[in-house]
């Protein structure tokens, strides 16, 4: 491959694995738990927002190119990890403002508002990160083992792939284990979950603060790999593309935000890269968010459960010749006990 | 004290659209229970009409009351097009407003895919300034607020004292109770979005007329503050959204002239921020308890 198409494809690989955690962490929140959470993209911002204070040293140093808070110097997993537990943080204190009272519906509207403001205020306030200009010059993190920056890139499209293929064995195992029957449970009827013992407000708080915390390392890794980061990367519309991402991957599944991360943020939006030029310069970015819009609205109508659907979760009928199984009540016969339905939004 | 009433002066101007903004948008959500986030870009495409209109040579009025009508249209579609089968699918809110964003994006990207990212202005006249109680207006901006002043009167009094009004109050409040007592639904609801689809256009003409800047963004920019203002006052309440275009409007430019500049957009915000964190479901909340958004 020559120089030109290997740095092309590197980039593809590392936005893919970006959007890839940041879509399971999503997942986590709305595929399996039911957390409406319109305002996921702060998340990846704090993530991103954190990364950079926590690497770019003092801002003195940059005389008054860029103004920002904090402005440590810090070796590579500190920010890394810095931004899982800030956008962490937020997630549950966003989470405990509003969880509790609103009803899960609701809760998306206000998240949706929440995230306008967020961006409003970032905008607003140049002392916090620069305001609309955004931070530059990100500390590259492994920028001292190689000189050469095609071999940096391959570098780091394996980072982020380990981390990537860390997050999934994550989310999967928390899928499988009791806990995701929980959250699944609390997705499909929070009041019959409540009755059995569950607390709710805790599990929507500990997906709110997981997702984030996983969305907040897609930022870092987004942030220190593209060395920039401001209001425009993180407008309310990325949540949008985020979301039609899982519904077209499908929701709730393991593999769902895989396909979609890689469908719709990376082959849509990059492979319009090989149409011919045409008509004005907007023309073809108008087209690629047309289409996304078009693919949304097909997958909703004809195919909700999405390419990868959720596995029907159905339990086989208690046999009475096992040596454990409780007495059967005889005449009361249940139609499909525990069968776990498909999300019903 | 001669600044802070020029300031307020500005603040009732953006009030004011905000206001047939604000209004439209609520009533949409009270009767369809649909927050719609195609609503910024249907003002746009109304304003894209009026440019249309108004460079073809019609006067600026007549262009105004043309877009009114064919955003009044385009509502109408959208909402038996799509919404309504969406809806009849038996979708949560959450299905609807991505439908909504998915619309909107549609819409709005169309828009640029047509006219690109450059931005028009009408041509018009832009009025002299008049002084009223040390305020200082342009006769289009007075022309602005009296239009949003006879919206918010007519929707008030619809409401109050119509058969429509009275239906769709009733619609908004429980849609089926309201079908039991033999209420048209449909028609109601389609009475609605017709209304509600033309007060957007207007929104979307006068907010032009105003900042005399109109480009493929517009109507969604300016969305972000009619959604502010919108669950600032109570989302469904059609008082609430005329109580929250006043309260972000007059704010945000007493702010931007007496703080600076930038924090136009962020005292609204954190007006927002205060009532959302206090009262989640905005200062006049009778639509949103009787749909029971709060726990």
């Amino acid at each position: 491959m020559s120089g030109a198409w290997q740095f092309y494809v590197a980039t593809l690989i590392i936005y893919a694995f970006v959007y890839i955690i940041a879509a399971a962490g999503l997942n986590l929140q709305f595929g399996l738990t039911g957390v409406y959470n319109f305002a996921f993209i702060i998340f990846q911002a704090a993530g991103a927002y954190t990364t950079a204070v926590f690497s770019l040293g003092s801002p003195g140093a940059f005389s008054g190119f860029q103004t920002y808070i904090l402005g440590l110097h810090l070796p590579f997993p500190v920010p890394l990890l810095a931004s899982a537990v800030v956008a962490g943080v937020l997630g549950v204190g966003l989470g405990a403002l509003t969880v509790r009272r609103l009803r899960a519906d609701y809760l998306a509207i206000v998240m949706l508002v929440i995230s306008l403001i967020a961006t409003g205020v970032v905008t607003d306030y140049q002392g916090l990160f620069n305001g609309a200009a955004g931070l530059a010059l990100i500390p590259q993190p492994f920028s001292s083992l190689t000189s050469s920056s095609i071999v940096y890139d391959w570098l780091y499209a394996v980072a982020a792939g380990v981390i990537c293929a860390l997050v999934l064995l994550a989310v999967r195992m928390m899928n499988e284990s009791p806990l995701g029957r929980s959250l699944r449970a609390v997705r499909e009827n929070e009041n019959a979950a409540a009755a059995l013992g569950k607390n709710v407000t805790a599990l929507r708080l500990l997906v709110f603060g997981l997702g984030g915390a996983i969305a907040g390392i897609s930022g870092s890794l987004l942030a220190s790999f593209t060395q920039a980061w401001s209001p425009s990367s993180w407008l309310y519309t990325e949540t949008f593309v985020l979301f039609t991402a899982l519904i077209v991957g499908g929701t709730g599944s393991n593999l769902g935000p895989v396909v979609g991360a890689v469908l719709v943020p990376v082959v849509l939006a990059e492979g319009s890269r090989y149409l011919p030029q045409f008509g004005p310069p907007t023309l073809v970015p108008s087209l690629e968010w047309i289409t996304i819009g078009v693919v949304l609205l097909a997958f909703l109508w004809f195919w909700p459960r999405g390419i990868v659907p959720e596995p029907r979760r159905v339990f086989p009928p208690a046999s009475s010749s096992g040596p454990h199984s409780p007495p059967r009540a005889r005449g009361l016969s249940v139609k499909n006990p525990q069968r776990d339905r498909g999300p019903s939004r | 004290m001669q600044s802070l009433a020029l300031y307020i002066g500005f603040g009732l101007v953006t009030a004011s659209i905000l206001c047939i903004g604000a209004v439209s948008f609520t009533l949409q959500f009270g009767i369809s229970n649909l927050f719609n986030l195609a609503f910024g870009a249907t003002m746009t495409a109304a304003a894209f009409v009026a440019y249309v209109c108004n460079s073809a040579g019609l006067d600026i009025w007549v262009s105004l009351v043309l877009a009114s009508l064919s955003a009044s249209l385009l509502s109408f579609l959208l909402n038996r097009g799509i919404y309504v089968p969406f809806r009849r699918r038996a979708s949560g809110m959450f299905t609807m407003i991505m439908v909504t964003l998915g619309v909107g994006v549609i819409l709005q990207y169309a828009i640029e895919a047509i006219w690109g990212a450059d931005n028009f202005s009408y041509n018009m006249a832009a009025g002299r300034a008049v002084h009223v109680a040390g305020m200082l207006f342009t006769t289009t901006q007075l022309a602005v607020i009296a239009i949003a002043a006879v919206a918010a009167a007519g929707v008030h009094i619809m409401l109050r004292y119509t058969r429509l009004g009275k239906a769709m109050r009733a619609v908004a409040v429980n849609e089926r109770l309201a079908r039991n007592c033999g209420i048209p639904v449909k028609a109601v609801i389609d009475g609605t979005w017709l209304l509600s689809g033309a007060l957007c256009g207007v929104t979307g003409v006068v907010l032009v007329m105003d900042v005399q800047v109109l480009n493929s963004g517009s109507g969604d920019d300016f969305l972000i503050l009619i959604v502010a203002a919108t669950v600032l006052g109570g989302i469904g309440s059609a008082y609430g959204a005329m109580v929250g275009a006043l309260i972000i409007g007059v704010v945000s430019e007493v702010a931007a002239g007496f703080i600076n500049a930038q924090f136009k957009d962020i005292s609204a915000f954190i007006i927002l921020a205060v009532v959302l964190l206090l009262r989640p479901t905005g200062v006049i909340n009778s639509i949103a308890s009787a749909k029971e958004m709060a726990r």
